[in-house]
């Protein structure tokens, strides 16, 4: 008969034998599932970050359905139409031969931009440009978000589909990034709703204290410029149309001033809104050398072709700001940098210049809320 | 700078932070500036109101986001 000592003995050794049995069988699992299991995590993790993704596509989308319907004033329904812009896709030209791509990669942009112009135009006949320029904006972030989501949704499902523990997690790195990312473009439609000048517009912003009370002309497709003097320099101001959400077209703008009206400029400078890296503050001022202009490279290539044929020193004043403030209203920090931007100008001008002089001042940057 | 008492600034919601939007109306005469709340329409160079120290049409000369501060 076991006595009761024996059998706590018993009893202590099954369980330690039992936990050896699941540690075993855990390190067994884990061996063999470790993968499937970090797959299912991972998985997990990129689902929750593609159901916001969805979220917000959805929400953009709702936008510009209600603000078609809300401007258009129009009994037919929009969202057809708008459905059909989500997804319109441009085919950009093949690099084989790089020769001159830059001029069809420009004539691609054109036939679009004119054909989604087109169109909205067409859905709001009696709109005011400026509206038809914010649903233009409004329909291009609702794209953007719709591209986003389906390229995630695409890997994430392939991921998925193939077991691929790397391309998952490859995913999953990334995903805070398209998450910020895609956060600042929903946040800037409510921004383009209200037509408030955005952080990008700094540059039109600072051109547009040069252009006041002289006349304008347009010198390229949506883009404005200014004759005025400074200083005994004659300086030509060039910005996008505002109070339109534009950017236009600087690059052929430039071009046009120096062969098409023989203008020998003396000095090009850009002044522009730049992404700032983490740490660095927002507002802050860089100077520095060369096209400051984003965007898909067309007008920077113009810009640096035809002021390096020309010999035309390009000069740039960056403002800092991060991706979200550059789309979304203008923050007072970046507004504050108006002051420093102006005296750099002034500095460069009078350095780099001399009386009789001619210099180019192109504020580049979305035009929405800044007139001219 | 004056600053006009009403209409309260409509807040704007950025990611976490709530903004309010003000358009600064400055006079092209005397150089009054007026910080108001920002209204559907207003666009920087537009003509503002009439300036309240010399009665000159003034100008839209900037429109910005502040933070709103959590009184306490």
């Amino acid at each position: 008969m076991p006595t009761l000592a024996n059998m706590s003995l018993q009893f202590g050794s099954d369980v330690s034998s039992l936990l050896n049995i699941v540690w075993l069988l855990s390190f067994f699992v884990f061996i063999v599932y470790g993968q499937r299991i970090q797959v299912y995590i991972v998985g997990n993790d990129i689902s929750r970050a593609l159901n916001r993704l969805k979220l917000m596509k959805d929400k953009s989308r709702k936008e510009a359905v209600d603000y078609f319907v809300g401007t258009g004033k129009t009994s037919a329904d929009p969202a057809v139409k708008i459905d059909e812009f989500l997804e319109y896709v441009t085919i950009m030209p093949v690099d084989l031969d790089p020769q001159g791509i830059v001029g069809k990669i420009e004539h691609i942009t054109e036939t679009r931009d004119e054909r989604v112009r087109g169109e909205v135009k067409k859905m709001l006949p009696n709109a005011e440009p400026i509206k038809v320029s914010v649903a233009e904006n409004i329909l291009e972030i609702a794209s953007s978000l719709n591209m986003i989501h389906k390229i995630v949704r695409h890997y994430y499902l392939l991921g998925k589909k193939t077991n691929s523990y790397i391309l998952l997690v490859q995913l999953q790195m990334i995903m805070p990034q398209v998450l910020m990312e895609a956060d600042a473009l929903i946040n800037a439609v409510d921004t383009f709703k209200l037509g408030q000048p955005v952080g990008d517009g700094i540059g039109p912003i600072i051109a547009s204290k040069y252009m006041a009370n002289v006349p304008k002309q347009v010198i390229a497709k949506d883009t404005v410029m200014s004759v005025t003097e400074y200083k005994g320099r004659t300086l030509y101001v060039l910005k996008a149309e505002g109070p339109m959400g534009y950017v236009g077209e600087p690059g052929l703008a430039i071009q046009k001033v120096i062969e098409e009206m023989n203008i020998p400029l003396n000095a090009i400078i850009m002044v522009d809104a730049a992404l700032k890296l983490e740490g660095e503050k927002t507002g802050d001022v860089a100077e520095g050398i060369g096209a400051a202009i984003g965007g898909i490279g067309t007008d920077k290539f113009r810009i640096e072709e035809v002021s390096s044929k020309h010999k035309v020193p390009v000069y740039a004043i960056l403002v800092k700001q991060s991706i979200l403030e550059a789309i979304t209203v203008m923050r007072k920090e970046i507004t504050d940098a108006s002051d420093r931007v102006h005296t750099l100008i002034g500095n460069l001008i009078e350095e780099k210049t001399k009386e009789g002089d001619k210099v180019l001042l192109a504020g580049i940057g979305n035009s929405l809320g800044v007139g001219q | 700078m004056s600053t006009a008492p009403a209409p309260q600034p409509q807040q704007t919601q950025q990611g976490k932070s709530k903004f309010n939007v003000y358009t600064i109306e400055e006079c092209p005469a005397c150089g009054q500036k007026t910080k108001r709340a920002f209204q559907v329409g207003d666009y920087i160079t537009k003509d503002g109101a009439n300036c309240s120290k010399c009665g000159n049409v003034t100008k839209m000369t900037l429109i910005y986001a502040e933070p709103v501060v959590k009184s306490k």
